[in-house]
């Protein structure tokens, strides 16, 4: 994204609108700081500047694109053919069984809510969970990136790329959750430079039951009263 | 809304009765559904959401049905329990082939499937954040911003609501809308969202 100088007339109404505060005045210019903008979008669709001030690049070049394809929900990742964050994680677990009764998902997102991520955060993260032999999604935006998936070494060109939010996703045995809970959240508070989102993905029992619940409450690990649940209708 | 699981400011005390609805085709079975995403479509628009995706972009309702095979996905946000268990029904009734995830308390959810004879299928439980937490703004804040999966709505954005409604230049109804509109996927609670600015407007 950027500004068209000509155009603009300095009002400002733009600036709130950016989730990373990339809008910026300069000396006397409404400028978008190239180095913090993720390419979201969100001041181009908003449609606030009344001259169409606000411009959008028709092709964004590698690796700035990544930026787009980790923000803007309006964008499809290509390799996988979905939109967002390119992940339909559990939305359609009734249909890909990507997660069994045995297994636990884990969805560390990096940057939301509001801080943003550059990717060498995500990197410090694939390199950990990779140091703890877990198997990452494939059908995530993330697995292209990787490089070696011995190490969790992402493409080097894409490292400095700040996005909105990336999110790892990975899944581990059932009887390992609680081991890679107390190993994680330390490493997530100690050596990430953002915020981090740590959700659990948990396939039901025939009753629609899981004993992770109980199991974080008896280990009085927290967790929202609020979540998602997949009904298994598109198998009905 | 890979993310709604992280919403804020929902307890058992307060904005219990949200429910966002997801129906979502995988993606590789994007062609052979389109017609069943576009009935699915009709359907969730008939219960009359609070909120539906591509709305907040000024796509009409008509609209959102013939683009809703490229989406891949509807969603849309309800405020009560009793149309949603009338929404399942009739979603159950067309047998579309199509995943549906409610984002709710998990009390409602469990209610619901309880209604409708369903087991819940897979859970996505959120532990919260971590990391360098001072980093973000404050709950109240929060309730709001985090509505948008995608984390598109600005703390600033809702700063500066927040001060035209105490002015006077903006109603709260007004603000709800503009603060809905950047989250394309249409999950912003236009009546949660009208709630919070009354209480930050007024505190």
């Amino acid at each position: 994204m950027f500004i068209d100088s000509t155009l603009c007339e300095r009002c400002m109404d733009c600036r709130p609108l950016c989730p990373v505060g990339a809008i910026r005045a300069r000396k006397k210019e409404v400028v978008i700081v190239q180095d913090e903008c993720v390419e979201c979008g969100t001041c181009f669709r908003y449609n606030i500047c009344p001259n169409s001030a606000i411009k959008q690049l028709d092709e964004i070049p590698y690796p700035r694109i990544v930026r787009a394809h980790f923000s803007d929900p309006a964008m499809t990742h290509e390799s996988i053919d979905v939109c967002g964050r390119g992940t339909e994680e559990m939305k359609t677990n009734d249909v890909t069984h990507s997660y069994t009764e045995d297994q636990i998902g884990f969805s560390v997102e990096l940057g939301r809510p509001g801080v943003g991520t550059r990717l060498y955060e995500l990197e410090k993260v694939v390199q950990k969970a990779t140091s703890m032999g877990v198997d990452f999604a494939e059908d995530n935006p993330v697995y292209p990136l990787i490089i070696d998936h011995s190490t969790g070494k992402l493409r080097p060109e894409v490292l400095n790329e700040k996005v909105l939010s990336a999110i790892a996703e990975f899944t581990v045995k059932r009887s390992e959750l609680l081991s890679f809970i107390s190993e994680l959240i330390p490493f997530f508070n100690n050596q990430i430079e953002t915020v981090v989102t740590v959700s659990l993905i948990a396939r039901c029992d025939k009753n629609g039951r899981v004993s992770v619940f109980e199991e974080l409450e008896r280990n009085r690990i927290a967790f929202y009263p609020n979540g998602k649940v997949n009904l298994g209708l598109a198998n009905i | 809304m890979t993310h709604s699981q992280n919403r804020t400011g929902i307890s058992h005390d307060s904005d219990n009765n949200e429910i966002v609805v997801l129906c979502m085709v995988h993606f590789k079975q994007k062609a052979e559904k389109a017609e069943a995403i576009k009935k699915m479509t009709d359907i969730v628009l008939s219960y009359s959401p609070d909120n539906i995706i591509g709305r907040p972009l000024g796509i009409k309702d008509e609209d959102i049905r013939e683009l809703s095979p490229s989406f891949g996905i509807i969603t849309a946000v309800f405020n009560d329990k009793e149309t949603v268990v009338k929404l399942l029904s009739e979603i159950r009734e067309n047998n579309l082939g199509i995943s549906v995830v409610l984002s709710s308390l998990f009390a409602n959810v469990r209610e619901i499937c309880h209604r409708q004879n369903l087991t819940e299928h897979t859970f996505n439980i959120s532990l919260g954040v971590f990391g360098q937490t001072e980093k973000l703004p404050d709950d109240d804040t929060l309730s709001i911003t985090t509505q948008c999966g995608h984390a598109l709505v600005a703390p600033a954005l809702v700063r500066k609501i927040i001060r035209q409604v105490k002015k006077g230049d903006l109603t709260s109804d007004d603000g709800a809308v503009l603060l809905a509109k950047p989250c394309v996927c249409g999950i912003v609670n236009h009546t949660r969202t009208k709630r919070i600015i009354e209480h930050m407007a007024g505190g």
